[in-house]
């Protein structure tokens, strides 16, 4: 048995050590963001989804009630003091309602924390990744504007390498998902710590747990393999609420987790490109603006490797570039004997009746 | 190549539509200028709205049969659409297509298609609108070309590009990004730099699709003629500073359609300076649009398609004129950035710098230009849950206009297209203790 899992380190844990390190704190609001860009200038980067089960209260003085729960919580959050460890607040702009939360937080908010602003692309031309470097560059002087500290070339390369091994070992730990000990929930937890732990404590979690081997199968033989998309697992309660109906996850789609594998890049030159290029290589996603049958495609392929019976997409509630997308990959994934199931979720402490009915439903269907 | 499209559209467009369009307006205008309704508390409605509806219908006719004789670009209303039009596409324009289906009360049944096909009610209900129409082939208005080309550009919303890949998918028509940046704060020349560098990329792929190469005398002159089509739009919107204003923002919204679909086109100079020749005569005659202007009010977001007649009649009889509108300026605002000497960089400056691409903190700040510029009494900011961009920030810009600017300010929960998501009752209520507030300041 995989004993770490008892011992996994918490976000509070990953900040005290990263501050004993001597570095400073980012909060990172949701989704793509250079990682190793804010270390090589001393930050941490611990992200923010959501958190669940927090009353939006703060939220709701600035966003309509048809924000998404993502915005709400975090702004909640931060205004009442749970992000005070952090130096900085960067919101990448992911989709209109990420945009809006970064305008709103720069311009009315003015939370005591630097904050931090991000533009990704939406398309991976030539055009797309000249322009993502020269962003970076603007990201990176105002780090260093913030710490100081300005990283050389090398130091750079040196960090995007430290990343890359981190992404190298999140994937092997991904793609070995039926050969390990751990069961959905220790199995997602662990996959999630790459949010808020250092690279290195990663590495080291993962390998660790993708050289274990059950010594029992990690779902009886009935139990029925699904796929999961969507944003944010959470609440995580979702594990072993399948579980319990009979149903295990041998792949993700999530933004949070696989959506943000990021494949290594060329090593040598200039090191923003090698970041844009990064960043921009991941697998689809809506959010980077994705073409739909590209995704289509994906998710087929991902399914079918990992012998997934269906596919369920949990959303965070009013995820527009989700729910774009959402009527062609059922379409298409059903055409090929794929039934998709699709849930939205407030980020509440727990899931709703209503919900739990419908994954019950569905994991019948699949039986 | 086949003659049949050329002759239908000879016939459609030119042989009988045009001279039938022609005796509408014609007719329209006779009904406007002899309009009499001494119970209204709106004088009667610009007589050349007729010669905007003419305008109008005849590029959705032309739209209807351009297949096969034109190429045709779906284009998103930001986009910066001066290459195509030089290289001849007809460009459509689905988010004025569906916001004339909702101004008809016909987008409902198109929504419902769309949802039917699986698309969220919590999507924009533009996109839905048109997807609907897309996906069914229903078309209660006109019939739709179908697209050579997509063009989107993401200054006004990330939507659209969602929307228009699921319209590349659907139709399998290439899709062209112009995607802008978000300016959090003032431009940077990397961005400016990005912008520009797409829409030089964009120009290979029209030109494949159009079969010909771009003209360059032929795009300065569509510069040209957009740019002094933004500054003729900018001096109709700039005569409701006149006390009372000769028109209203609800007028501005329904006139707004050449503006955004026909820039660049000499039809559309003709038509804002009759436009315009209509109001001086107002101002002279000292005709408001509102019988008895009491109070000025500035509208904040997209138009309720559905409701603005009713919404136009409930304020004027409270004596209230809505005269200005940060989304119609939207149009006029950035005239003078336009530089056709310099046609690229000054184009990616421009749609760079869309109202929907500028932080929530400089959309504030463009209220207060218009509080001052029109003499505004208050603000109505419409909570579109259909626009996300466009709505996020108004809590805290209703807030500062009242504490800060001391201007009554009202946030109204709609959609712009879905009636599914208003109800007059509470809306009326609110805006009813809105003229209250403003009466009592």
């Amino acid at each position: 048995m995989f004993v770490a899992m008892a011992i996994l380190p918490t976000r509070s844990e990953a900040i005290a050590a990263a501050q004993e390190r001597g570095q400073r704190i980012v909060a990172v609001l949701p989704i793509h963001y250079p990682r190793e860009l804010l270390r090589a200038h001393g930050f941490h980067p611990v992200e923010v989804w959501g958190p669940p089960g927090i009353e939006p209260t703060e939220g709701n003085v600035h966003f309509q009630a048809y924000t998404c729960a993502i915005i709400q919580n975090a702004i909640s959050l931060l205004i009442r003091g749970g992000l005070d460890v952090a130096d900085a607040v960067l919101v990448p702009n992911s989709c209109d309602a990420l945009q809006g939360a970064g305008s709103v937080l720069k311009d009315f908010v003015k939370p005591k924390h630097s904050v931090l602003t991000l533009y990704p692309p939406r398309a991976t031309r030539e055009s797309d990744m000249v322009y993502f470097a020269e962003e970076l560059k603007r990201l990176g002087a105002a780090l260093t504007a913030l710490s100081g500290v300005a990283p050389d070339e090398e130091a750079l390369h040196s960090a995007i390498a430290t990343e890359e091994a981190a992404d190298r070992a999140a994937l092997q730990l991904a793609s070995a998902r039926m050969q390990t000990a751990l069961g959905d929930l220790d199995f997602y937890s662990l996959l999630r710590t790459r949010e808020y732990l250092a690279p290195d404590a990663f590495v080291a979690l993962a390998q660790e747990a993708a050289t274990s081997t059950a010594p029992t199968p990690v779902a009886p033989d009935s139990s029925v393999p699904v796929m999961l998309s969507g944003i944010v697992p959470e609440p995580m309660q979702i594990f072993t609420e399948l579980g319990a109906m009979g149903a295990h996850v041998v792949a993700d789609d999530f933004a949070c987790m696989s959506r943000r594998f990021y494949p290594a890049a060329a090593a040598s030159g200039d090191p923003f490109r090698r970041m844009a290029e990064r960043l921009l290589g991941s697998p689809p996603d809506p959010m980077r603006g994705s073409p739909i049958l590209e995704r289509c495609d994906y998710l087929l392929g991902r399914l079918r490797d990992a012998g997934a019976k269906g596919l369920i997409v949990y959303d965070v509630k009013f995820c527009e570039p989700e729910l774009f997308d959402l009527p062609m990959v059922r379409q298409r994934l059903v055409d090929e004997g794929f039934p998709v199931l699709h849930l939205e979720v407030e980020l509440t402490g727990s899931l709703p009746g209503q919900t739990l009915t419908r994954m019950e439903a569905f994991v019948e269907t699949l039986q | 190549m086949s003659l049949w499209p050329e002759l239908r559209y000879l016939s459609a467009v030119h042989l009988v539509g045009g001279p039938a369009l022609r005796w509408v307006r014609w007719s329209d205008a006779r009904k406007l200028r002899n309009f009499r309704r001494p119970d209204s508390p709106l004088h009667p409605p610009l007589v050349s709205t007729a010669r905007m509806k003419e305008l109008m219908a005849r590029h959705y006719l032309a739209g209807q049969y351009a297949n096969g004789v034109k190429k045709v670009a779906w284009v998103t209303s930001g986009a910066p659409v001066e290459v195509l039009k030089a290289l001849g596409f007809h460009l459509f324009y689905p988010e004025n297509h569906a916001a004339m289906c909702g101004a008809r009360r016909k987008a409902q049944g198109l929504i419902e298609e769309a949802e039917q096909a699986g698309y969220s009610q919590d999507i924009c209900s533009y996109a839905r609108t048109d997807m609907g129409a897309a996906l069914s082939g229903k078309h209660p208005l006109v019939g739709l070309p179908r697209p050579d080309l997509l063009l989107a550009c993401t200054n006004i919303c990330q939507t659209v590009l969602h929307w228009y890949r699921v319209l590349a998918a659907h139709f399998g028509a290439p899709l062209v990004l112009v995607d802008t940046p978000f300016l959090y704060d003032g431009a940077e020349q990397h961005q400016v730099d990005y912008v520009r560098r797409q829409i030089e990329e964009m120009i290979p792929v029209a030109e494949q699709v159009a079969g010909k190469r771009l003209s360059h005398a032929r795009f300065t002159e569509v510069i040209e003629k957009s740019k002094e089509a933004c500054e003729l739009w900018l001096q109709v919107l700039e005569r409701a500073r006149t006390r009372p204003s000769p028109l209203t923002a609800f007028d501005c919204f329904v006139n707004m359609g050449p503006i955004v679909d026909l820039r660049g086109d000499e039809t559309t100079l003709t038509f804002y300076r009759q436009l315009l020749a209509e109001l001086d005569d107002r101002i002279a005659r000292g005709v408001g649009a509102v019988k008895d202007e009491r109070k000025r009010v500035l509208w904040d977001n997209l138009p309720i398609w559905f409701r603005i007649g009713r919404l136009s009649k409930f304020l004027a009889k409270r004596g209230v004129n809505v005269v200005a509108a940060t989304y119609t300026n939207a149009w006029a605002e950035l005239a003078p950035m336009m530089d056709p000497t310099r046609p690229m960089d000054s184009m990616a400056r421009v749609y760079l710098h869309a109202l929907l691409n500028r932080s929530a903190g400089d959309k504030l700040a463009t209220m207060h230009k218009l509080i001052e510029g029109y003499s505004i009494d208050g603000v109505i900011l419409h909570s579109d849950r259909s626009c996300k961009p466009y709505s996020l920030g108004q809590m805290d810009q209703c807030e500062r206009l009242a504490k800060g600017l001391g201007v009554a300010a009202v946030l109204l929960d709609a959609d712009h297209n879905d009636p599914r998501a208003y109800a007059d009752e509470p809306v009326e209520g609110r805006l009813e203790a809105f003229v209250e507030t403003l009466e009592a300041s």
